[in-house]
């Protein structure tokens, strides 16, 4: 065996020893993140009380209501939501090749939310119907992206441009729903268009949860091909990646996700364009793991919801405390990659 | 009987043909030399043989199969193409870029083994960029990515390897390295190897085949001695040229003539 063969397997290893590490190290931080959310508030808990009420290992029946009936779901559909968005985010970056790539950047989430205030003030429908027309509104997003921009390639700031068009175009659409809607819808949407943990409903809730199940082991899988797509069409089709079938499977997983987070908890933004970024980071040359990306999302989720619930004099929205967060990451996301050269 | 032919084979993009009905086989076990101008359709001819474009008409056949019917990894184990520009992920070292070529010998579950690793090796000290291993990509000259580049066909270890123009950025010494890596790789481990190559001396002097393309089609092909003329570079490349026999080698050698 010669030293090159050595020193591969040295480095493989330490870098798998820091990516098994690092994703440990973010599951153990959103789980902590998860419960100590359900302790605070009004009614302090302690760990073993949230844990057991949750588990149903305990039977309180006043601590049975504030944890499973008030508090587990909100923070259940933070670390839903962020799950949901890290995930989506990496892989709309990595399949764009661009950091700004984010579903919420290319129109993607304005498309969902576009379809969902539609759904809530004129059609007056909630739980999975309102689900439905997220995915649904995406999806459609999503073609018109393809339509307008990637065909003819999908590097340079001209398919963000196109992005932020498309979602200028929908956020117009939805102030314009907004003003046709009556008092009380627009206030409802108002709000969910703000971007909110606290207002899932228990359907689109469970469909995010069970979204997650099955579509997180998937672009699991999927992230052997997505490592191929990286070096180019022509390169991950000579080494046998089905470059076409490939991307719209994780396409679809990807829409699919930041879709149903929306539907659950309104447009929260900046977590997609983040968490990937965060994740890469940590794992250093390790970097474009979907599943430290996944819950880096959701430590941000969690930890934006603590923020807005109890650190804030008065309760604020999540979106607004991501949206304070990631603005300023933008700016230096958009002054160093023009530095670089990388964005296009 | 050769591994790779393509009978009748058109190729394009949109609607406008490039390679219009060409038949060509790849000789088994030589280093086969693809030249012509500039938008001849050499790389357009490479991405048809490695079912990189699918043909218009006509088929290209892999050990007597078309390859739209074999799957693709199938082909990628046995065909292996470097493409004309390739792009690096951002911050990708050169141990992980080369370590993607291994990826047709993968599967979905089944990841990392020794035969992985002694391949990436091995591709790595071949193109001396062993020392590099652990740079990021981004960090190395333009020679130096290349040779990276030619590392991750390598390491994807096929017994046909089509490489587009891999000797671009290297300067004289690495060019003569790599056709030297190429016809060693073809010595030593039997394999069949086609390069789209610009200079013409060192593609007579490193090749046993020599195939000259003009407008999509072949105008000649054959041993360097017999198809490197001066009638042959003034009709493919519109230069008026001497060629004389390489001082070392004997081999045909292009110069150009006073204007
Ligand atoms: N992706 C593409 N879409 C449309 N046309 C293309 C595409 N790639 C190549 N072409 C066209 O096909 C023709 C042949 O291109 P090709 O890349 O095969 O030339 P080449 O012989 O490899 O040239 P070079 O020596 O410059 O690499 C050119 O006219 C080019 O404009
Ligand atoms: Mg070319």
């Amino acid at each position: 065996m010669t030293t090159t063969a050595v020193a591969l397997r040295a480095t493989r290893r330490s870098r798998s020893l820091r990516s098994v590490t690092v994703t440990a190290a973010l599951a153990a931080a959103a789980f902590a993140l998860f419960v100590f959310t359900m302790m605070a508030g009004s009614m302090r808990l302690t760990a073993g009380e949230v844990i057991g009420s949750v588990l149903y290992l305990r039977d309180d029946p006043s601590v049975d209501f504030v944890v499973r009936g008030l508090r587990l779901p909100t923070a259940a559909t933070a670390c839903a939501v962020g799950l949901a968005l890290g995930a989506s985010g990496t892989i709309f970056q990595q399949l764009l090749r661009n950091p700004l790539a984010s579903p919420d950047f290319v129109g993607i989430t304005w498309g969902a939310s576009l379809a969902a205030v539609t759904g809530i003030v004129v059609l007056q429908v909630g739980g999975l119907a309102v689900s439905g027309l997220a995915l649904g509104g995406a999806l459609l997003a999503a073609i018109l992206m393809y339509l307008l921009a990637w065909r003819d390639g999908v590097s340079g700031y001209r398919f963000i441009l196109i992005g932020i068009g498309v979602a200028v175009f929908f956020e117009g659409l939805i102030g314009y729903m907004l003003t046709r809607a009556h008092l009380f819808e627009a206030r409802q949407a108002m709000h969910w268009m703000t971007g909110s943990v606290g207002q899932a409903n228990g359907d689109e809730l469970r469909l995010l949860v069970l979204a997650l199940i099955v579509l997180l082991p998937l672009a699991m899988l999927l992230q052997r091909q997505l490592r191929a797509l990286e070096l180019g069409d022509d390169a991950a089709r000579a080494l046998g990646t089905r470059t076409e079938a490939s991307r719209a499977a994780l396409l679809a997983v990807a829409v699919t996700l930041v879709a149903l987070a929306v539907a659950a908890a309104g447009p929260i933004v900046f977590v997609a364009l983040v968490a990937g970024p965060i994740a890469n980071r940590l794992l250093g040359p390790a970097g474009g793991g979907i599943p430290a990306a996944a819950l880096a999302g959701a430590v941000l989720m969690l930890t934006a919801d603590l923020v807005a619930v109890h650190l804030m004099p008065t309760p604020l929205p999540t979106g607004v405390v991501t949206g304070a967060v990631g603005a300023p990451y933008l700016l230096w996301l958009l002054a160093t990659t023009n530095r670089q050269g990388a964005g296009g | 009987m050769t591994r790779l032919r393509a009978e009748g084979l058109t190729l394009g993009y949109d609607d406008r043909p490039i390679v219009r009905d060409l038949d060509v086989s790849v000789l088994d076990g030589k280093v086969t030399a693809i030249v012509g101008a500039n938008a001849c359709g050499k790389s357009t001819l490479l991405r048809g043989l490695a079912r990189l474009l699918a043909p218009r008409a006509g088929t290209v056949l892999l050990d007597g199969k078309s390859v739209s019917d074999l799957s693709t990894l199938d082909v990628a184990k046995v065909l292996g193409l470097l493409p004309q520009s390739p792009v690096a992920p951002d911050g990708i070292t050169v141990a992980d870029l080369v370590s993607r070529g291994r990826y047709p010998h993968q599967g979905w579950f089944r990841r990392w083994t020794e035969s992985d690793h002694d391949a990436v090796a091995r591709a790595l000290e071949a193109t001396g960029t062993a020392d590099l291993m652990d740079r990021p990509l981004r960090q190395l000259s333009g020679g130096q990515r290349q040779r990276v580049w030619v590392a991750m066909a390598l390491a994807q270890d096929t017994d046909l390897l089509l490489l587009d123009e891999p000797t671009t950025f290297l300067d004289i010494a690495h060019q003569v390295d790599l056709l030297r890596l190429l016809r060693k790789l073809n010595a030593d481990a039997g394999k069949t190897i086609v390069v789209v190559l610009h200079d013409l001396n060192l593609a007579c002097r490193f090749c046993d085949h020599i195939i000259a393309m003009a407008d999509g089609a072949i105008v000649a092909e054959g041993p360097p001695t017999e198809v490197v003329t001066a009638t042959l570079v003034e009709k493919v490349f519109g230069l008026t040229c001497v060629v004389v026999p390489d001082p070392v080698a004997g081999t045909p050698m292009v110069v150009p003539a006073e204007d």
